[in-house]
């Protein structure tokens, strides 16, 4: 019985060294980053979700477990409300403005006119300038007093259409917006630019042949071979447009009377102004799932093209 | 390339001499009309860094009268921008570093590598490629705080590692797949042991996407922004993207003083920018498609 028992572990210490040989040098290469990874990634993830189920507010040395009333209060917190409708506005006209103009500029490069580097160049330019950046310069394009825009608008005689823009509820939102969709367009351009680069030029070819046009060449050839580009860059700006933060947040900390907050700004104030830890991580938790769905959606639909 | 223009040419061909030039003139002037578009707002803040505070709610459109290099050496003094720079300098060597060599292991591991419960840790990656930096800041944030790193450089530079490494690795992975086993399996039978096999073999051969990587990792480092808003509590460790805010609050009054402030914050990306600008754009077309 017991030399029985010995020689069964001597087996399973085998069996177990042999595995090890196999895998210690990937576990060895993983491991690094996997702990990190696990501690400051992992680990925070399913914390978060813990919190949402208390009323800490990050000082007691306790934390009150209150089961489901964070997510009673999202229910009837108009503030949540109306920032989810801002994310909306946001990810809708900031999704389609930035690809209507990225493809009309990668359209109208794509032959690489005279002068291509430096309108790529110029157009490009506000991907690498950081958030706070473009708030400010567009902080003061809009300054009422001395902002490019309103003496714009005088010197071209529309007095009348001047106002505060960042400081009227009814204006604020689509002018972060436009500062938004200005930074993000070099973007999608260079992408498209890309993309209508790898288009099959044989089929261009065919189809001018057959006699069709430049008009028709463009929608029934290059268009839909530009089809899953589109996808991809749609469904990053319409993913991040949810978590949309760092331009709001220097442009207008979320004010005039919360005409801006988006989510994302009304939980870092829940959170770090106001430090209720344990309803922020609920308003964080709405972020995250409104993310993963979107992108589920995305991989999804995506698998399902490459097939 | 040559295909595509001798179609082009037909096609243009196909139509009268004058709709040709109305064409260009059209495309001219709304290509102009953008390029102004994205370039003034950034030349207007330029000249304005040069100009007084009274002149630049005067003549907005115009240049410098005459030019105010103080603005530059005052900004450059009272708002710190040397050590606001160097801070950000220090974040992006050690962001990038950590995280270009931890995804190049974790990746070559994930796709080469003999690995007990690869779906598992790889579907794990996915969520952290998925979710956004709201989804884990405020635990990171008390996390930090509680193991007493918040006043250091590390509060930034260590999440700022773990919440990239996803994305490095997956591009990574990537790479390595597409990389031919079998000149590993040729070393590994001339007797090279696994490290050598990676170092020797096969990290020479995924250069470019680690450069690709570095680029965007840099990008991303440079600029980001709510990261260190939470994590940096002292002045002294903040990075350039942070501190150009905080100057913007304190001299809000003394436009020429903000303008300079801006102008030197974003001065060394834009001339990186322009000197490697090929690299900038295929870095970041590359790390938005490839995962």
């Amino acid at each position: 019985m017991a030399v029985m028992q010995a020689s069964a572990g001597r087996t399973r210490g085998n069996q177990f060294r042999r595995s090890w040989t196999r895998y210690r040098p990937g576990v060895l290469f993983l491991l690094p980053a996997f702990i990190l990874y696990a501690i400051f990634m992992i680990y925070p993830f399913f914390q978060s979700i813990y919190l949402s189920f208390t009323d800490w507010n990050g000082a007691d040395p306790v934390k009150n477990f209150v089961g489901l009333e964070n997510y009673r209060n999202l229910l009837t917190d108009s503030l949540l409300w109306k920032s989810l409708r801002h994310n909306l506005i946001w990810v809708v006209i900031g999704t389609l403005g930035p690809l209507a103009m990225g493809f009309l500029l990668a359209v109208m490069l794509s032959s690489r006119p005279k002068g291509f580097t430096l309108f790529r160049t110029a157009y490009f330019l506000p991907q690498v300038l950081s958030p706070v950046i473009i708030g400010i310069v567009w902080g003061w394009i809009y300054n009422p007093l001395f902002g490019i825009l309103n003496v714009g608008l005088e010197r071209i005689g529309l007095e009348n259409w001047t106002r505060g823009w960042l400081g009227d509820p009814a204006w604020a939102l689509y002018a972060v917006l436009l500062a938004a969709m200005w930074a993000e367009t070099g973007f999608v351009f260079v992408i498209f630019l890309a993309g209508l680069q790898n288009v099959n030029r044989d089929l261009i070819e065919a189809a001018t042949l057959d006699g069709a046009n430049a008009w028709r060449r463009f929608w029934d050839v290059t268009v839909p071979q530009m089809a899953n580009v589109v996808t991809v860059v749609a469904a990053l700006l319409l993913i991040g447009g949810f978590s949309v933060f760092d331009i709001i947040f220097v442009m207008t900390g979320g004010g005039p009377a919360n005409a801006t907050d988006v989510i994302a700004t009304y939980a870092y104030t829940e959170a770090f102004v106001q430090n209720n830890v344990g309803y922020a991580s609920t308003l964080t938790l709405v972020i995250t799932i409104i993310t993963l769905i979107a992108s589920y959606i995305f991989i999804q639909w995506r698998e399902r093209g490459e097939e | 390339m040559a295909t595509h223009n001798s179609s082009l040419d037909r096609g243009l061909k196909s139509r009268s001499r004058s709709s040709d030039i109305g064409w260009d003139i059209g495309r001219y002037a709304l290509l102009i009309f953008f390029l102004l578009v994205f370039l003034v707002p950034v030349l207007w803040i330029w000249a304005s860094a040069l100009k007084s505070s009274i002149e630049i709610s005067r003549n907005p459109f115009a240049l410098p009268q005459e030019f105010m290099w103080e603005n530059i050496e005052r900004a450059w003094t009272v708002g710190g921008f040397d050590r606001y720079l160097l801070n950000t300098v220090i974040y992006c060597a050690a962001i990038v570093t950590g995280v270009v060599a931890l995804s190049c292991f974790a990746g070559y591991a994930l796709a080469l590598l003999p690995l007990p419960g690869r779906g598992v840790v790889l579907g794990l990656f996915l969520l952290g490629l998925m979710v956004p930096f709201q989804s884990v800041m405020i635990p990171i944030y008390y996390l930090l705080r509680d193991v007493g790193l918040l006043e250091t450089y590390w509060a930034f530079i260590i999440p700022g590692i773990a919440l990239r490494l996803p994305f490095g690795i997956f591009l990574m992975r990537g790479f390595f797949k597409g990389l031919p086993n079998d000149i590993a399996d040729a070393a590994r039978l001339d007797g090279a042991n696994e490290w050598n096999v990676f170092r020797s073999v096969m990290l020479p051969l995924a250069i470019p996407g680690l450069s690709t990587l570095v680029v965007f990792q840099f990008i991303n480092t440079w600029n980001q922004f709510l990261m260190p808003l939470i994590f940096v509590q002292r002045d002294e460790l903040r990075p350039v993207a942070l501190g150009v805010m905080f100057f913007f609050g304190r001299f809000t009054a003394d436009r020429g003083l903000i303008a300079a402030g801006v102008t030197i914050s974003m001065i060394p990306m834009v001339i990186l920018y322009l000197l490697l600008q090929r690299r900038f754009i295929e870095g970041i077309t590359a790390g938005a498609m490839k995962t």
